[in-house]
């Protein structure tokens, strides 16, 4: 199980999918996407700054090039319908951070890496970018990305065959089937494990 | 001198028995645990999640799930910690060399029984030359020279003749798992030779540590993941879930889709 586990540490995956730098593959708007997009972020990563400092400038970049509120509804599934206005704008501020806390967590794990866009091709959920990660001394990971929407951003991310939004999805939605589809109650869990969160 | 041998045939024959039965017996347990089985909810949008989880046995799964986390937590956590602390990169290297290794010949029936040539010439290379040049195993000497590792396994080759997977499983120590994969699972222990070694004391205790190492070695590379997991999921049960059902479809279409020629590379 672990062995199977440890590839699938599909949060920590995103940060080091995003962290790319030049690519090489045939270009289209999706893959300079993603070489612009990896460019400004692995020059972030791979630079000396204390990873305080690297946080807080990878936060808008992140925030910028990665469809988080999208994400965030995708997430949330048919509980979208059911929450009121105010529980889903208090979830989405609180996703915003569940996100961009998680995947900037693993930045200070990913220090010299390199990548290389491998190719793409078009799915129905937008252009599917395929990269190779290299990490000192870790083995190669294959990663894809889904870049959509106009202007351009990431909409998911596939690590080891698995969807990211999916995993969530099936975390929040069994959360939520398991506390009678309460959104309130999944916005207090999400906020506790904010102020958890080390 | 034969009729040691036939004992000792005898012993691994009824070693082999009892862990077979032992198998079909956890499986019918499992069958007749028709309390810890959720019935289909009658709300539309709820059976839609209930057939996408694909986990009916979801009461029973959580409990087993719990008693591995729970044994993660007070032993396999600390023992792998110490472990990465304790034993030197390249000897953790080498026990997962032999690990895959030694896993190799059911690699090599799985790809076979899946028609895949290709696959099946890269395990039989593996095992080849990793049991000779790689000193049984220690290093990973294929890799070198063009043969990389990969896994296949009795469960995904009937995955791709279209055995419907089943119901999830969640089995404690062997981890996220199916109907399927359970026989799989099985199947693959039988095709795995060091299973048939005779039974003396010393090869029972190499045995023994073959396998608990490679089981702590397995948890070592994984605690951080595993750690992160738990932090950042509401219900790392369901995380896990999906993520495995999906990485395992993802496996067995990548094998379908695997039409390489079985010339290597070098030749074309």
């Amino acid at each position: 199980m672990l062995k199977a586990l440890s590839r699938r540490a599909l949060f920590g995956a995103l940060a080091a999918t995003l962290t790319f730098g030049a690519g090489v593959a045939h270009a289209n708007p999706a893959t300079d996407f993603v070489n612009s997009f990896g460019g400004q972020l692995v020059s972030i990563v791979n630079s000396s700054k204390p990873l305080a400092e690297k946080k807080r400038e990878v936060l808008p970049l992140l925030q910028s090039n990665v469809d988080i509120q999208g994400i965030a509804r995708y997430c949330l599934g048919r509980y979208w319908r059911t929450a009121t206005p105010a529980q889903q704008q208090k979830y989405l501020q609180l996703f915003d951070q569940v996100l961009v806390n998680t995947i900037t967590d693993q930045i200070g794990n990913y220090q010299g890496v390199s990548f290389r866009v491998t190719g793409s091709t078009p799915t129905p959920d937008g252009e599917r970018v395929n990269a190779l990660i290299d990490r000192p001394g870790q083995p190669e990971v294959n990663m894809q990305l889904i870049i959509g929407g106009n202007p351009s951003k990431v909409v998911d991310m596939y690590g080891e065959g698995a969807s990211l939004r999916m995993n969530q999805r099936g975390d929040y939605s069994s959360y939520l089937s398991r506390h009678g589809g309460d959104v309130g109650a999944l916005n207090t869990a999400l906020e506790h494990q904010l102020n958890n969160h080390h | 001198m034969d009729s040691r041998q036939d004992r000792i045939g005898k012993k691994a024959t009824r070693s082999r028995r009892s862990r077979a039965i032992a198998g079909v017996l956890a499986l019918l347990t499992l069958g007749a645990c028709g309390s810890l089985r959720n019935p289909p909810p009658k709300d539309p949008d709820d059976l839609a999640d209930y057939k996408a989880a694909n986990d009916p046995y979801e009461p029973l799964n959580r409990k087993m799930y719990n008693v591995q986390m729970w044994a993660y937590h007070v032993a396999l956590r600390p023992v792998a910690k110490a472990w990465v602390w304790a034993v030197p990169k390249p000897v953790r290297h080498s026990i997962s060399n032999i690990n895959e290794t030694w896993r190799e010949p059911a690699v090599f029936f799985s790809d076979v029984g899946a028609g895949k040539p290709r696959r099946a010439g890269d395990s039989f290379m593996r095992f080849t030359i990793n049991m000779s040049a790689g000193v049984a195993g220690f290093f990973d000497v294929a890799s070198l020279v063009g043969y990389k590792q990969h896994e296949t396994d009795p469960g995904m080759t009937m995955g791709t003749w279209g055995v419907p997977s089943g119901p999830y499983l969640f089995i404690p120590f062997v981890g996220p798992s199916n109907f399927r994969d359970g026989a799989g699972y099985a199947i693959g222990q039988a095709l795995t030779p060091i299973n048939y070694v005779p039974r003396g004391y010393g090869l029972l205790t190499f045995n023994w540590a073959y396998n608990i190492l490679g089981t702590v070695d397995g948890f070592a590379n994984s605690v951080d993941q595993i750690d992160h997991l738990e932090q950042d999921s509401l219900d790392p049960y369901s995380y896990v879930r999906s993520a495995w059902q999906q990485n395992r479809q993802s496996q067995i279409d990548a094998m379908q889709n695997d039409h390489r020629a079985t010339t290597p590379d070098w030749y074309n």
